[in-house]
C-alpha cells in the first residue's frame, strides 16, 4: 500500500513536471475532475495540486484577471511564470495593448509589493507610440514612479538582450518588452528563450506587439486588445451624459491551449484596481440610449471666453434642421431635389 | 620638412636628418629654402596632430608610472618615484624605454635625474645621462644658458652681460641677479639644483588603487582579457577591503605591443568589489566595443584601475546566510546594460512639480536616481488637499506633441468635431474639457502669453480609442491662429 502511494507521489511529480515543461496541465492526465470550474481553491485534497476545472496547477501558477468568464476560459488566469502576448492590430491601439498589460501589472504589484516593473522598447516604439508617462500609470494604474524602470534600446537585437537578461531575474516584478511589427528576429526561437527564462525566474513576460499579426509563437497565451468605447461617468445624479468614464477594453483570446477564443469587454477600475467584465454592449447601449440624453445637463465645454452668450451643452447640436416637410408629403422640396435632377439652365 | 606660418611668412618647424645634411635650419623662410633646394618636400605642420601623438605617447608611458606629464610640444616627464625598482633599476629602465621608442620608431632622447629641472637638461644637452643626485651643479654648469629654461628675452640680456653658461650664472652673485633678471631665473635655477621642489603635475588623475600585469606572450582574444580582468580584480579585493571601501568608476587599460592604448572605464551604481561581478560588467563592455578594439599584435600589459571608490556598506547576512539586500540585483542588472548599452539605457520616471505635462516628469538615468531607503511615506492629513476628481493623465506621451489637422471644431472654443492625425481621418464621438495648462512664466519669459497657452481635451474616436490633444493659443486673442497637437494616447 505504502509502495503504491509512493508509486503515485512519484508519478505525480513526474507528471507536474511535465506540466510546467508544456506549461499547462491538459485534460490528458487522467485526474479525477473533482472540482466545478467556480469551485475554487479548496485544498480539501492530499496533493498539491488544485484542480481547477479541466486544468491542475499549483496553486500560485495562475495570475487570475478577477472575471471569472476570462479566467474561466484561460484555466485560472494568464501563467504567471510564462511569456503572455499581447497584441494589438495597429499601432494606434497601444494606448490599450499598454493600458491591459499595466493593468496584469498592477495587478502582480497587488500582491509583491515593492519590486519593480521594468518596461522594455526599442526606440522606434517609444517614438510611434509615445513613452510612458508615469504620472498617468499612477492615476489609472497605481504604480508609483519608483516601481518603474524604463529601459530604451536602439535596436531590437539589443531589446531581446535585455528582456532575456531581465526574464532571469526574480527581483523584478514583471517584465514588460514592447515590439512593432513583425520582424524576422522575433521568431519561435527568441521566444522559445524569453519563455524558458520567464518559467525558471517564476516571473510574467508580457510581449506587447504592436502592429503585428499572429505568428508561431512559444507563449501558452496570445490576447489581441483592442479598445473598446468607454461609458459615461457615474454621478450621484447618474451617467454624466457626454463624459468618458474608466478605460475599457476588448480582449479576444487568439492563442491559448485550454480555451476555445472567445471575446470579451473588460473595464478597469483604477480606484479598486480591478477589472470588472462588461456584458455586451447590448445592455450598455440601451443605458446609453435610456440615459445619455442628460438628466443632469453639464455643460462639458466651457463657456466661451469673451461672448456673452453661454454655450449650448455638446449634444444637442444637429447636422440638419429637422425636416418637417417630409411628413407633410412624399414630394422632396425642390430645395432637397438631387442637383442632377434639377433642370439644367441654357446657357 | 614641416612648415609653419609664424608672422607673415612661412617658416620651417622641423626637418630630418636629409634636410638637415642640405644646410637647412630651422626658423628659416620657406621661401629661402627653396631658393636654394627646389626639390625640396614641404608639409605644411599640424599641431593638433602632434598633441594627439604626444598624448598617445603620454598613455603609453603609463606603463612605467601613473604620473605621467605633458611638456611643452615635445616632451614629457616620467615622474618614476618608486618605479624603477620594477624594472630593474634606473639604467634599465632608461634602456628599456629607449628601446620601446626606438622599435616603434620614435627618435627619443632621455635624461633621468633627481630634479624634473636637472632631468631636462640632461636629456636635452647631453642625451641618455642619468644624474644621480647632488650632481646636478656638475651636470650643469658647461652647459648654455638655455638648459635652464628660462624665457628667451633673459637668456638674451644674460648674455650680453657676459654669463653665457649655467655654470657662470651659478657663480655669481644672487641678489644682484635677482634684482635685475627677477625671480623666474633664480627659481629656476633652484630647481634645477634642487633646492626648491617642481611638482610634475600628471596628465590624468592619479588612480588610487591600481594592479597590473605584464604578460610576456601578448593575449589577443576577449576571453583571455575578461579571466585577467577577473584575476587583477581578485587583487583589488584586499586593497578594497582593507580599505573599506568598492570600486564606483574602474578603468581597464589595455597596452598593445605596438604602443597603441586603449582605455575602457565602466561605471557602477552601487560600490562594488567582487571579482566576479567586476568581470560580468566588463564582459558586457568588451562585447560592446568588439569592433572598436583592435588586439593587433596583442595586449601586452593589462592594468585595472580604481578611478573613484566609495564607501562599501557590509551587508550582514542572516541565520540562514541570506544576505537580504533588495535592490543589489537590480543594481547589477542595471550597471550590465549600461556597460553594454551606455549611460541612459536604463531609466526611472522621477516626478517634478509642474504643471507642463512633458515637465511634470522627468526620466533620469538609473545610477542617478535618489535611492529608497525607506518605504514611501503616506501622506498626511495635514498635507494640502488634492482635488477631489484628480486631473486625468494619459498613460503615454508623445515626447514632442504632434500637428494634427482639425478641419472644424463644435464651437470656436470646444473640442474638435473630427481630425486628421498621421494622415488618417478620426471622429470625435466624445470629448471632456477644456483643462487649461498655461505656460509657466516663472521658469521662463513666455513671448506670448496668450499664444502659448494650452486647452486640453480627451477625446474618444469611434473606435473607443481615447487621445488626449489641445489646442495651443487662443482665439481672437493673438495674430497667429491656435493650433492643434495631439500629445498623449490614454488606456
Amino acid at each position: 500500500m505504502a509502495m503504491t502511494a509512493v508509486a503515485r507521489e512519484t508519478v505525480f511529480a513526474l507528471r507536474r513536471q511535465i506540466a510546467k515543461i508544456e506549461g499547462t496541465l491538459p485534460e490528458r492526465l487522467q485526474a479525477p475532475v473533482a472540482a466545478t470550474p467556480d469551485a475554487g481553491v479548496s485544498p480539501n485534497t492530499d496533493l498539491t495540486i488544485i484542480r481547477r476545472g479541466i486544468a491542475a496547477a499549483l496553486p500560485d501558477t495562475f495570475l487570475p484577471t478577477g472575471v471569472e468568464r476570462l479566467d474561466t476560459a484561460l484555466s485560472g488566469g494568464l501563467p504567471k511564470a510564462a511569456l503572455s502576448e499581447i497584441h494589438g492590430t495597429e499601432t494606434r491601439d497601444a494606448g490599450a495593448v499598454a493600458g491591459f498589460a499595466l493593468s496584469l501589472a498592477s495587478l502582480i504589484l497587488k500582491q509583491t509589493q515593492g519590486l519593480p516593473v521594468l518596461w522594455i522598447g526599442t526606440s522606434e516604439i517609444f517614438r510611434e507610440a509615445g513613452f510612458p508617462y508615469a504620472r498617468g500609470l499612477h492615476a489609472s494604474f497605481g504604480i508609483e514612479p519608483e516601481q518603474l524602470l524604463f529601459s530604451e534600446a536602439p535596436r531590437l537585437v539589443d531589446a531581446l538582450w535585455i528582456a532575456e537578461e531581465a526574464a532571469k531575474m526574480t527581483a523584478l516584478a514583471a517584465v514588460i518588452l514592447e515590439i512593432r511589427g513583425n520582424p524576422q528576429r522575433l521568431d519561435l526561437t527568441a521566444t522559445r528563450r524569453l519563455h524558458a527564462r520567464a518559467q525558471s525566474a517564476g516571473r510574467p513576460v508580457f510581449l506587447l506587439r504592436q502592429a503585428a499579426g499572429p505568428e508561431p509563437t512559444a507563449a501558452p497565451v496570445r490576447l489581441i486588445v483592442a479598445s473598446a468605447p468607454a461609458v459615461p461617468r457615474h454621478t450621484i445624479a447618474g451617467p454624466l451624459a457626454g463624459s468618458i468614464g474608466r478605460p475599457a477594453f476588448t480582449i479576444t483570446i487568439g492563442k491559448s491551449r485550454t480555451a476555445l477564443p472567445g471575446q470579451f469587454t473588460l473595464e478597469w477600475n483604477p480606484d479598486e484596481r480591478a477589472f470588472d467584465e462588461r456584458w455586451g454592449d447590448e445592455r450598455w447601449g440601451e443605458e446609453r440610449r435610456g440615459e445619455e440624453r442628460a438628466k443632469n445637463p453639464v455643460p462639458v465645454v466651457s463657456l466661451s471666453g469673451s461672448g456673452k452668450d453661454p454655450a449650448a451643452a455638446s449634444g444637442a447640436v444637429l447636422a440638419f434642421p429637422a425636416v418637417g416637410s417630409l411628413a407633410a408629403g412624399d414630394q422632396p422640396s425642390p430645395w432637397e431635389r438631387a442637383a442632377h435632377l434639377s433642370p439644367r439652365r441654357a446657357g | 620638412m614641416i612648415s609653419h606660418r609664424r608672422g607673415n611668412a612661412q617658416r620651417i618647424s622641423a626637418l630630418d636628418e636629409r634636410a638637415e645634411a642640405l644646410h637647412l635650419k630651422r626658423d628659416m623662410g620657406i621661401a629661402d629654402a627653396r631658393a636654394m633646394h627646389p626639390t625640396i618636400d614641404i608639409v605644411e605642420a599640424d599641431p593638433q596632430a602632434d598633441r594627439r601623438l604626444l598624448e598617445g605617447l603620454a598613455d603609453w608611458c603609463d606603463r612605467y608610472t601613473p604620473l605621467v606629464a605633458l611638456d611643452a610640444t615635445d616632451g614629457l616627464f616620467l615622474d618614476v618615484t618608486g618605479c624603477t625598482h620594477l624594472f630593474g633599476g634606473e639604467r634599465a629602465m632608461l634602456d628599456d624605454i629607449l628601446s620601446r621608442f626606438f622599435h616603434q620608431g620614435f627618435d627619443v632622447r632621455a635624461g633621468l635625474a633627481a630634479t624634473p629641472g636637472a632631468a631636462w637638461a640632461a636629456a636635452r644637452f647631453s642625451g641618455d645621462r642619468i644624474v644621480a643626485g647632488g650632481e646636478e651643479e656638475a651636470l650643469l654648469a658647461p652647459l648654455p644658458l638655455a638648459a635652464l629654461r628660462i624665457e628667451p628675452a633673459t637668456r638674451t640680456s644674460l648674455e650680453s652681460v657676459g654669463l653665457r653658461t649655467a655654470g657662470a650664472v651659478m657663480a655669481a652673485p644672487r641678489a644682484p641677479l635677482a634684482r635685475r633678471f627677477g625671480a623666474s631665473l633664480l627659481l629656476r635655477l633652484d630647481q634645477a639644483l634642487g633646492r626648491l621642489d617642481e611638482a610634475v603635475s600628471p596628465r590624468l588623475p592619479v588612480a588610487p588603487l591600481s594592479v597590473e600585469r605584464h604578460l610576456s606572450e601578448p593575449v589577443t582574444l576577449t576571453e583571455d582579457i575578461e579571466r585577467l580582468v577577473g584575476m587583477l580584480a581578485a587583487a583589488l579585493k584586499t586593497d578594497l577591503e582593507r580599505r573599506g571601501e568598492g570600486a564606483r568608476t574602474l578603468a581597464l587599460l589595455l597596452f598593445r605591443v605596438d604602443g597603441a592604448v586603449s582605455r575602457i572605464a565602466i561605471g557602477t551604481s552601487r560600490p562594488m568589489r567582487e571579482p566576479q561581478l567586476i568581470q560580468k560588467l566588463f564582459h558586457e563592455r568588451l562585447a560592446a566595443l568588439e569592433q572598436d578594439i583592435d588586439a593587433g599584435y596583442g595586449f601586452d600589459l593589462v592594468r585595472l584601475s580604481v578611478l573613484t571608490a566609495a564607501a562599501f556598506d557590509m551587508q550582514q547576512a542572516d541565520l540562514a546566510g541570506e544576505v537580504t539586500d533588495d535592490g543589489a540585483d537590480i543594481a547589477l542588472f542595471a550597471d550590465r546594460i549600461r556597460a553594454r548599452l551606455g549611460e541612459g539605457a536604463v531609466l526611472q520616471p522621477v516626478t517634478v512639480e509642474s504643471h507642463l505635462p512633458e515637465r511634470a516628469v522627468a526620466t533620469i538615468p538609473f545610477t542617478a536616481a535618489p535611492r529608497r531607503t525607506t518605504p514611501p511615506k503616506k501622506p498626511d492629513r495635514l498635507q494640502a488637499p488634492m482635488t477631489i476628481f484628480p486631473p486625468e493623465r494619459p498613460i503615454r506621451l508623445f515626447r514632442s506633441p504632434e500637428p494634427i489637422e482639425v478641419p472644424a471644431t463644435e464651437m470656436p472654443e470646444g473640442p474638435p468635431l473630427n481630425f486628421r492625425w498621421r494622415r488618417a481621418l478620426y471622429r470625435v464621438m466624445r470629448a471632456e474639457g477644456p483643462e487649461r495648462i498655461a505656460a509657466e512664466w516663472w521658469r521662463e519669459a513666455a513671448s506670448d502669453e496668450a499664444a502659448s497657452t494650452r486647452d486640453y481635451y480627451r477625446i474618444e474616436d469611434a473606435d473607443g480609442r481615447r487621445y488626449w490633444l489641445y489646442r495651443q493659443g487662443l482665439y481672437g486673442g493673438t495674430q497667429v491662429p491656435p493650433r492643434w497637437f495631439m500629445h498623449g494616447v490614454f488606456a
